[in-house]
């Protein structure tokens, strides 16, 4: 059951190619909702019995978040398609904007349908230069061949898609973020309440969802939303695609069925390189707790087993640590890209990411104390909040919680580490 | 039997004998009396005498004109004028200390966030003219010159009690 | 009970009954219960970026920001509970480690809320052992000075300029740590509002720059004060250390200034100072100067005013007192004046159309209050620029504006009035009476209510789109304004601006209101600082000369009154020599220059602003009475009301026995009454259009910075980028019929003056017309604000 949604056609020559997506059923299910006027309520409902929850990190249910939007308010609405893939490791929406732009387009059309949006935006991570082109080609294919525009179908449904390039920041990831990018202004995370849903881009209702969970939607939809929860497990439906990357032997996305066993995964990741011990295991993207390798091996890669084992599921991004990984060095490097990807606005974040790198530099250079393993770990829960004792952050988005969450649960599982390095002013494990 | 005790200590001059005691035991003991001017007592490094403006090593006055010696004197004996200096830094253009106002208790010496006003040992000094019991800026600064190394002694002698 | 608008909640365990949908911050403040803030401010949109205002609301999985959490029924929330207290001690951690510890240096301390709210929140030793971050300091112009290293990132400065100023000139680039406050290509800021940063700035990142490095808060006195730039009359609270002043910042105030302050009421308190102030008494003797004490000064005053009124009679004197001078002051030069029987005496310095002044209305206002007109839907100014000249009510407008309100302007340029404007016209000033006859015919106006002179304008205006526009704004909105602003009254054709204005307000059923020059403008209608009538618009038995003729028929005697004849008339070059042609002239002045010591005979020094007390009274008809704040070293001024008394005294004319300008004002409201403005006149009576001729048009406006003798004299707004603007303006068309566009110097030719000046192509410029600012020291070599110019290449 691999590749069966958004890599359907990854094994095709120029599988992006409009020809192509169409010789695999693509855009069929677009037109039937179009010609048939299917009830949005309908298709909202077909998703929700899918359960697909938001592929970004959030895992928030895609259906429940269009069934926000009020369709017959009147107004202009839009449909944001996030793309600026920036969480470290992760890499899957890349792919699919090379290599299935199509079906993101046929979602976000069918995503513009259904909460009555006529504008779509595609946010792309300003470092893909290549899906950029990839998504703009495919975009004028799209509109040469009448399936953006106007009157699309005959059905009298307009929309557009535009793609729009980042510059580069991590934070425009966040969704608020995104949209002031959007907009020509300095990415920063706006303050919720209100929500996108009601005061979005340009202050319009607008729904932003997730390039796969985007890409997801017409196969879903084709296929029915029970036979993409069967692919998963209840609760957490479909399949989904991981990013596996670090040290193992065959690096890469692959599209297994959700509640996929970890070592499995491994198993088609090729093994740890060079037969070497598992270490450790972050789960989901930079952003969230790391975990020791025998917990992951006994773990299935699920949003809800791995939120039981300690950690989240994230954006997939499965990063290996092999026995040589020394872990300060990781979180050194780790919060160093929080410092510099903190957008400035809230203080304990601006300020906090700041003291957390220096700290674990100081550390990772011999020059740590005892007493920083503690304040480390204070300043994190001040910054982010506690996530073993289920206390939010305090800032205005959720960086200042993704930038604690290494800090925390590196301290957690790793602390001898830290101490060892402090103490012998070297790593504990061998440098190669 | 107390009139005839009180008979025989007045015959027997016994009061005189018990305060000839005290005289002689003073008499013999190590005098203390200090020959002013010409000994001097002891000093504290914390002495509060007369007032100085210190330097950093590099001639820089420490005073920054933060005014918190003018706010913190209980006797209003300090006057300051202040403005930004060419270079951008924040100095003084007048520091006068009123010693017939001041009460020396040392208050200006605590505020200073940078150790600029000090009271140095020296107490022996007098005037001569109506309105010389101003010390302005450079009289103060002289005075820090002249005595910077006792100053930085006395500071580090007190330094560990601070 | 509570019904669907309002709900209970319990904060710190008091119960209370509030609106819903307010933010917790601001009920909290209503209820005296204290949360510390940085980023928040009433008058600016909610960041929610400092984090200090953490409070603990339970059921919340965290600490919510009290600023931005509106109140919900049943909601509980603790402000001192330990989650909160933690909260904040964190976000005051996380503020301080990167704070420098440079308090004894930074103008902030004693009055900082960093430092406050640290002795509440902070902790006596830093956690944080690294480096510290160092910003470099960016110069941003004369009056504010930048310390960034101190900058909490709180966001106030930015918002303020995109909210409030309208004017987006700082920003924040960079992110992270990183991010800092500047203006990105590093110039001077602009705004007329800029000053406000200082005070919103709640640390010393932003200061002001006048005042740097010379007080500390706690050695300030503070004494409340009125503006004395505009005719609005914004409360400040005049600082003063020692006897001087050190500095002038806003008292809030709803109804006028809210917590605004211009820069210019802010700085222009540095022109006290000046060298060129008058310290004592002086007379000029065989064409030598020579200070003299008060009671010679006086007396050979009065004895050359009374040689005069024997040897040719009252009428030859002349009287001119500036719109700046205060109420009680106006009242005493009135009541003198008229006892000796001399009517010429006029405050309207910078007029130039008398034609329709005896069908004024009494007194001249605004014609709403200044807080309505945040409510407006439309409005039309005509010769304002308003965001400079009235900067208070440029923010009311705005704020009109942003709730979408149409503003448009009949300007001899368009200005940028830091809002967007509906429908902007430009027109020189022969052609502005032609654009506003074509609004007047696009609004079907009765014409035959039009004097005759109006009248054939109006049958010869051409309605184009733009007019049309402006009519359907104005008689669509359903509160609309039509304001003269100050170019429109300096115009040579204000009776006819005037008249149509009216017409166009009448048949729109729109507000009508005028904006004076000066502070006290409205009060020197009120006092009879007018040649044609007596206080309060009584009649009058004769009427004198009014401030135009006067300098054109030059005077025997003249008595200035706070003014630079040079300076603060329309005809700089008339005036000039009106005074040099006459026998004596007496000037009650502040300050001396090398113009006056050529033309005065006698020099009383007389106390600015801040310095005598007064009353002004604001163009909303608000009756404003200040104290004297500061006091120069060594100076004899004397507050010009006693000045006056003594004259009268000499004199020998009944009630002026005042020991006060408390006095003199209980006197006038006995006499005078109530004050009522009432803008309702019926004008027939106006000045006839020149013909069309093909000629350059020079208009002026009064520059910002230069609008009267003390501002004059400040140096940090003399040192800004907008005081130092004395280039003639044209528009690119005009560039090409002279070719000029590629000169960078021209001449210009004003009646018999010629000088050179620098060119700037300004498309914002109406066609044929120059443009310059007035009250310079270019603008004094040149004639009149309006007239008929000839340019050439340099």
């Amino acid at each position: 059951m691999v590749n069966e949604v958004c890599f359907k056609n990854i094994d095709k020559d120029k599988a992006w190619k409009l020809d192509v997506y169409q010789s695999t059923g693509g855009y069929n299910v677009l037109k039937k909702i179009l010609q048939e006027k299917t009830d949005p309520a309908t298709i909202i409902d077909e998703l929700k019995t899918s359960v697909l929850r938001g592929r970004g990190g959030a895992g928030f249910p895609t259906g429940l978040k269009w069934s926000f939007m009020r369709r017959d308010d009147p107004g202009q609405k839009y449909i944001v398609c996030n793309s600026d893939e920036g969480e470290p490791g992760t890499c899957k929406d890349r792919d699919i904007l090379r290599y299935n732009p199509h079906a993101l387009i046929e979602g976000m059309i069918i995503a513009g349908y259904t909460i009555g949006a006529s504008v779509g935006y595609n946010y792309i991570r300003g470092e893909f230069w290549q899906p950029y082109e990839r998504c703009e080609e495919a975009i004028e294919e799209a509109r040469a061949a009448g399936l953006l525009g106007k009157n699309i179908f005959g059905s009298g449904f307009d929309f557009e898609l535009h793609s729009h390039l980042g510059a580069g920041a991590y934070i425009c990831g966040e969704e608020t973020a995104l949209l002031e990018s959007i907009e020509g202004k300095k990415g920063q995370p706006r303050f919720k309440p209100p929500f996108p849903a009601s005061y979005g881009l340009y202050g319009k209702p607008t729904t932003i969802n997730n390039t796969e969970s985007l890409a997801s939607v017409p196969e879903i939809l084709s296929r029915g939303g029970q036979w993409f929860l069967d692919i998963g497990k209840p609760n957490n439906g479909g399949s989904k695609l991981f990013s596996v990357s670090g040290h193992v032997n065959k690096p890469g996305n692959f599209e297994v069925p959700m509640g996929m066993p970890f070592s499995e995964l491994l198993e088609m990741a090729g093994g740890v390189r060079h037969g070497r011990r598992l270490k450790a295991v972050i789960p989901g993207g930079s952003s969230v707790p790391i975990l020791p390798g025998e917990i992951m091996m006994d773990t299935n890669m699920d949003y809800d087993s791995i939120t039981e084992a300690g950690s989240l599921l994230g954006s997939g991004a499965v990063i290996i640590m092999d026995d040589l990984t020394c872990m300060v060095s990781v979180l050194a490097n780790l919060s160093h890209f929080y410092m510099s990807e903190s957008c400035g606005q809230c203080t304990p974040c601006r300020e906090g990411t700041g003291w957390l790198s220096r700290v674990v530099h100081r550390i990772e250079h011999g020059e740590g104390r005892m007493e920083d393993l503690d304040m480390l770990f204070d300043v994190a829960v001040k910054m982010g909040g506690n996530y073993y004792e289920r206390e939010g952050g305090r800032t205005i988005c959720a960086l200042g919680d993704a930038a604690s969450m290494p800090v925390l649960s590196f301290l957690k599982h790793f602390r001898k580490e830290f101490e060892y390095h402090i103490e012998h002013k070297k790593c504990m494990v061998a440098r190669y | 039997m107390a009139s005839i005790a009180h008979w025989i200590k007045s015959f027997t001059l016994w009061e005189l004998l018990k305060g000839m005691r005290l005289t002689g035991r003073y008499l013999f003991s190590r005098k203390i009396t200090v020959q002013y001017p010409e000994e001097k007592t002891p000093m504290s490094p914390r002495f509060r005498g007369l007032h100085a403006l210190r330097r950093y090593k590099n001639g820089e006055e420490r005073c920054i004109a933060c005014k918190l010696c003018e706010a913190v004197c209980p006797a209003l004996a300090i006057t300051i004028d202040s403005e930004q200096r060419e270079d951008g830094t924040r100095r003084t253009t007048r520091y006068d200390i009123d010693l017939f106002k001041c009460i020396f208790c040392g208050f200006c010496e605590e505020a200073c966030p940078v150790d600029s006003i000090v009271e140095t040992r020296h107490f022996e000094y007098h005037f001569e003219n109506q309105g010389d019991q101003i010390m302005t800026k450079s009289d103060l600064l002289k005075i820090g010159d002249r005595f910077e190394d006792q100053i930085a002694a006395d500071r580090k002698a007190d330094a560990p009690y601070r | 009970m509570s019904d669907a608008s309002t709900v209970t909640i319990e904060i710190d365990g008091k119960t209370l009954e509030v609106k819903a949908g307010v933010m917790l911050i601001d009920i909290a403040d209503d209820a005296n219960i204290d949360i510390p803030r940085f980023c928040y401010h009433r008058h600016l949109t909610i960041a929610a970026n400092c984090r200090m205002c953490l409070v603990d609301v339970e059921n919340a999985p965290k600490p919510l920001p009290a600023c931005a959490t509106p109140v919900m029924d049943g909601m509980k929330v603790h402000t001192k509970s330990a989650r909160a207290i933690a909260a904040q001690k964190a976000t005051m951690e996380f503020l301080l480690i990167n704070h420098p510890l440079d308090c004894p240096i930074c103008d902030q301390g004693g009055e900082c809320e960093l430092q406050d709210v640290a002795m509440a929140y902070g902790g006596d030793v830093s956690r944080y052992t690294e480096g510290k971050r160092v910003v470099k300091d960016k110069d941003i112009g004369p009056l504010i000075s930048t310390d960034l290293t101190r900058c909490i990132h709180c966001t106030r400065c930015i918002r303020f300029g995109e909210e409030i100023a309208g004017l987006r000139e700082l920003g924040a680039t960079g992110r992270g740590e990183n991010m800092q406050i500047g203006t990105y290509i590093e110039h001077a800021v602009s705004s007329e509002l800029s000053g406000n940063v200082i005070d919103l700035c709640p640390v010393g990142a932003l200061t002001a720059k006048p005042s740097r490095y010379s007080a500390r808060a706690w050695e300030l006195n503070q004494y409340p004060s009125i503006a004395a730039h505009d005719c609005i009359g914004s409360h400040l609270s005049v600082h003063t250390f020692r006897s001087d002043t050190n500095r002038i910042v806003p008292i809030e105030n709803s109804e006028i200034n809210e917590c605004w302050l211009s820069d210019r009421d802010r700085f222009s308190y540095k022109g006290l100072t000046s060298r060129d102030r008058l310290l004592k008494p002086m007379i000029k003797m065989d064409g030598q100067w020579r200070e003299t004490d008060w009671q010679t000064a006086l007396e050979k005053t009065f004895a050359a005013m009374q040689d005069t009124i024997r040897n040719y009679g009252a009428d030859q004197i002349g009287v001119l007192a500036s719109p700046n001078s205060t109420l009680e002051e106006l009242y005493l030069l009135k009541k003198l004046t008229s006892n000796i029987d001399c009517f010429n005496f006029d405050h309207r310095l910078r007029q130039l159309d008398f034609s329709h002044q005896d069908q004024a209305p009494m007194i001249p206002t605004l014609g709403s209050s200044i807080t309505d007109l945040e409510s407006l839907d439309s409005v039309l100014l005509i010769g304002s620029n308003i965001s400079k000249e009235q900067p208070m009510l440029g923010i009311r407008l705005r704020k009109a504006q942003k709730k979408g309100a149409k503003i448009c302007q009949i300007n001899h340029r368009v200005y940028d009035l830091r809002m967007p404007c509906e429908v902007g016209i430009a027109a020189h000033y022969r052609n502005l009476v032609l654009e506003l006859a074509a609004v007047a015919k696009a609004l079907n106006i009765d014409s035959s209510l039009l004097p005759h002179a109006a009248n054939t304008l109006f049958v010869q205006a051409q309605i184009l789109e733009k007019h049309s526009q402006i009519a359907e704004i104005l008689k669509n909105g359903e509160k609309s304004h039509v304001i003269l602003g100050n170019q429109a009254i300096s115009s040579p054709y204000y009776s006819l601006v005037e008249i149509f204005a009216r017409a166009i307000a009448t048949s729109c059923n729109c507000l009508f209101g005028y904006l004076t020059d000066g502070a006290n403008a409205t009060g020197a209608w009120l006092t009879g600082a007018i040649p044609h009538r007596d206080y309060n618009g009584a009649s009058q038995k004769t009427a004198g000369l009014n401030a135009q003729s006067m300098l054109e028929q030059p005077r025997n005697l003249y008595l200035l009154h706070n003014i630079e004849i040079d300076y603060d008339c329309a005809d700089p070059v008339t005036a000039l020599s009106a005074v040099a042609s006459s026998d004596f002239v007496v000037c009650m002045t502040p300050y001396v220059s090398s113009d006056m010591q050529n033309y005065a005979d006698i020099l009383l020094p007389i106390s600015p602003y801040l310095e005598t007390s007064g009353t002004f009274i604001n163009i909303e008809g608000r009756v404003q009475t200040f104290a004297g704040a500061s006091k120069l070293k060594n100076s004899e001024a004397r507050p010009a009301w006693k000045i006056i008394r003594v004259l009268g005294n000499y004199f020998d004319i009944d009630g002026f026995e005042f020991n006060s300008s408390k006095e003199i004002l209980e006197e006038i409201e006995r006499t005078i009454g109530e004050f009522k403005g009432d803008n309702t006149a019926t004008i027939t009576e106006a000045t006839a259009l020149a013909d069309k001729e093909d000629v350059i048009y020079r208009c002026s406006e009064v520059n910002m910075y230069h609008s009267d003798s003390i501002v004059r004299r400040s140096e940090p707004l003399q040192n800004t980028p907008e005081a130092k603007e004395d280039r003639i303006h044209i528009n690119a068309d005009l560039a090409k019929k002279l070719n000029l566009e590629r000169a960078t110097q021209v001449l210009v030719k004003h009646g018999n003056k010629t000088i050179a000046m620098h060119l700037a192509i300004d498309d914002t410029v109406a066609n044929d017309c120059a443009w310059t600012s007035f009250a310079t020291a270019t603008s004094k070599k040149l004639g009149p604000m309006y007239g008929v110019i000839e340019l050439e290449a340099d």
